[in-house]
């Protein structure tokens, strides 16, 4: 799950990404609040962490910017001011969740999954489709009760697929969401994945929409 | 906070009450010994004045009746006639006394005059006159006892209201004063009453113009007080705000390593734990540093021992230099201090490391790898001390704001609170030092200048 990070402070930034990293997030991390609102802005983001207290716009200007653009993407906001006003006006700026400093990363990876479960409208915090489970706090995958090994990359892919039951999904797409910045992708990577979840669940798990891209239906066809 | 009434001090009301009867039983016992004295004085007189003519007609009838040899004795006419007598001598042999005259002679005195004497048991005032002719003595006298009775009743009458009016006078004295400090009982209740947040003055109106001062300074105190803690909080509030950044750091790199799947991953996130607790440690000594500043500054400590003291300057900068100069080599920086052999100045000497080891510190943090600091001390017209550095400077709006509390300036790449600048602008502030920040034309950096003031010759 590609998500973004907007934290000044160099120690804590660091920690924020390889914490969350260890958690199967791909973490972009900018230092300042116009960059933050610039990536945010692409919208290839299944959720932020936003600091507010950043240099150059304050995380507040950039959330709002943000939302003005009609942009809804989850953003967790983590910070170090705890008075209420601050809080009620980070959730009232648009903010999903408010975190103060300092928070325990098992918390922040786990209300991550929430926000990005419940952007895509899943209520359980497993989701289903098409005979498959997919379990985001385990990172565990079954295929009609049986236990499926996948790698991280196939996983991730499955994720977004299974967030996305019913939608076609472009290769574009699929690429923005997996992958942070700086790694190579190449030009048929979402190919031979998507074969070896064929291969690992069944044929028929995700199907080919020619021209288009991909799409996991909600029901597995009979 | 109360108003004490007791303690060492007699309570106001003890001391007017015992002030004012103390001096009106002066007064009183002055007028009584006055009166005595004048009393008796014109008692002495006219009593006196009275013997003389008594004595006097005695003697010009005398002459007349003396042929009659026998001793004859004046009858006794009115109930106070016992108090005076009178004898009549003649050669020796007593012609003619009152009837509660002595047989003896009133006086020893022969020639005309007053005396006093004791006589059959009684005192008397005689007075003593010779006839028409000089063999006849005439003595009329007054038991002393008559005129003390007479000098006491009329004493009495001064006496008698003085003892009944001064317990009335404590009476009323004790009321009215009772009355009086009213308003500053009402006061130190008022007080008393308090809860110690509540700063709001104490209403002005309707008291007393001699405790009016009072409440002025009280509200004066409630102010400052008012002030004092707002910024105590303030300061609470910021700290803790500026400690959890550092704090969040140290928990997610602990967490980091728990779940690390590498050494390499492990060890990172170790080393950046340590960091980030050297990084807390810091930020903690700045706050105490500062908070220490600001109970000096807040309290009227200026005379206490804290600040006093004489400390030489340039040891302190070549100590600190050789203690910083190790951390500057690992970032390839050149860090160099130009003094004379001895500075002295006169400040204690933490407050004087402080203020060094701030400006250098803070020259070192923000300037870039490979970057040139120079210190300079000069005691020419007064001590300078001067840091400066080759790193990207300041624009004119941080300038302005350096020295605001947690204030930082943007886009370093340094992790810091903006706190080394209020420590230094504070401690400046104790001694009365000058700050002047700048750009340097030697190093292209920063330039911050602090100027002693010269010692007075």
């Amino acid at each position: 799950m590609r998500i973004l990070l907007a934290e000044d402070d160099e120690l804590l930034g660091s920690g924020l990404k390889a914490g969350l990293a260890q958690h199967g997030f791909q973490v972009d991390w900018v230092r300042d609040g116009v960059a933050a609102e610039r990536e945010l802005l692409t919208g290839a983001y299944q959720a932020a962490v936003l600091d507010l207290g950043l240099p150059r716009q304050d995380g507040l200007d950039s959330l709002k910017a943000v939302r003005a653009r009609q942009i809804g993407t989850p953003v967790l906001v983590l910070t170090a001011r705890d008075a209420i006003p601050s809080r009620v006006a980070g959730l009232d700026a648009g903010a999903d969740d408010y975190l103060v400093k300092p928070v325990d990363l098992l918390e922040l990876a786990a209300r991550l999954r929430a926000l990005v479960r419940r952007a895509h409208g899943q209520p359980q915090a497993r989701l289903e489709a098409g005979g498959i489970t997919l379990d985001p706090a385990a990172r565990q995958v079954w295929l009609n009760g049986e236990p499926v090994e996948l790698s991280g990359r196939e996983y991730d892919l499955l994720h977004v697929f299974m967030l996305n039951a019913g939608r076609v999904l472009t290769r574009d797409q699929l690429e923005q969401h997996l992958y942070k910045w700086g790694n190579e992708v190449s030009s048929n990577a979402i190919e031979v994945h998507v074969y070896h979840l064929r291969r690992k669940l069944r044929p028929e798990v995700v199907e080919t929409v020619r021209g288009v891209g991909y799409l996991l239906p909600r029901e597995a066809r009979p | 906070m109360t108003l004490r009434a007791g303690g060492p001090m007699r309570s106001l009301q003890a001391r007017l009450l015992l002030t004012v009867l103390g001096l009106v039983a002066v007064v009183w016992l002055v007028a009584v010994v006055a009166t005595w004295y004048d009393t008796r004085h014109e008692l002495s007189e006219l009593l006196d004045a009275h013997l003389a003519q008594t004595a006097s007609l005695l003697a010009t009838q005398a002459s007349d009746e003396l042929e009659d040899s026998a001793l004859a004795r004046a009858p006794t006419l009115h109930k106070y006639q016992p108090r005076v007598a009178f004898q009549v001598w003649h050669e020796g042999r007593l012609m003619v006394r009152s009837a509660e005259a002595p047989d003896e002679p009133l006086s020893g005195r022969r020639s005309a005059g007053l005396a006093d004497g004791e006589v059959g048991g009684h005192f008397w005032r005689v007075f003593t006159t010779q006839g028409r002719e000089a063999d006849v003595l005439i003595h009329v006298a007054e038991l002393q006892s008559a005129r003390r009775d007479i000098l006491w009743a009329s004493l009495r009458s001064v006496i008698w209201p003085s003892l009944l009016a001064l317990p009335l006078l404590a009476l009323g004295i004790w009321w009215a004063v009772r009355d009086a400090v009213r308003p500053l009982r009402e006061l130190g209740q008022g007080v008393a009453a308090r809860r110690p947040q509540a700063f709001d003055p104490l209403p002005t109106q309707g008291v007393a113009p001699e405790v009016l001062p009072l409440v002025v300074a009280l509200n004066g105190l409630f102010e400052r007080m008012a002030v004092q803690l707002a910024s105590e909080r303030r300061f609470t509030a910021d700290a803790a705000h500026e400690l959890r950044t550092p704090i969040a750091a140290i928990r997610m790199q602990a967490q980091v390593a728990q779940g690390a799947t590498s050494d390499a991953e492990r060890t990172d996130a170790l080393a950046a734990t340590l960091q980030g607790c050297d990084r807390a440690t810091r930020l903690v000594e700045q706050l105490l540093q500062l908070a220490r500043l600001e109970a000096e500054v807040g309290g009227d400590a200026a005379a206490d021992s804290g600040l006093e003291g004489e400390t030489d300057l340039a040891d302190k900068a070549r100590r600190l230099l050789a203690e910083l100069a190790p951390l500057a080599r690992t970032r390839r920086q050149s860090l160099t201090l130009e003094a004379p052999d001895a500075v002295p100045v006169a400040m204690s000497a933490p407050l004087a490391a402080v203020l060094l080891r701030n400006l250098v510190d803070n020259a070192l943090r923000y300037s870039p790898d490979g970057a040139r600091v120079k210190v300079r001390l000069t005691a020419a017209h007064g001590v300078t001390l001067t840091v400066e550095d080759s790193g990207p400077g300041l624009p004119a709006e941080a300038l302005d704001r350096l020295g605001e509390r947690f204030f930082r300036v943007l886009g370093t790449g340094q992790p810091g609170s903006g706190l080394g600048w209020s420590i230094v602008r504070r401690v400046s502030r104790l001694y009365g030092l000058s700050v002047a920040v700048g750009r340097s034309e030697v190093l292209g950096g920063l330039r911050v200048q602090v100027r002693w003031p010269e010692a007075p010759v």
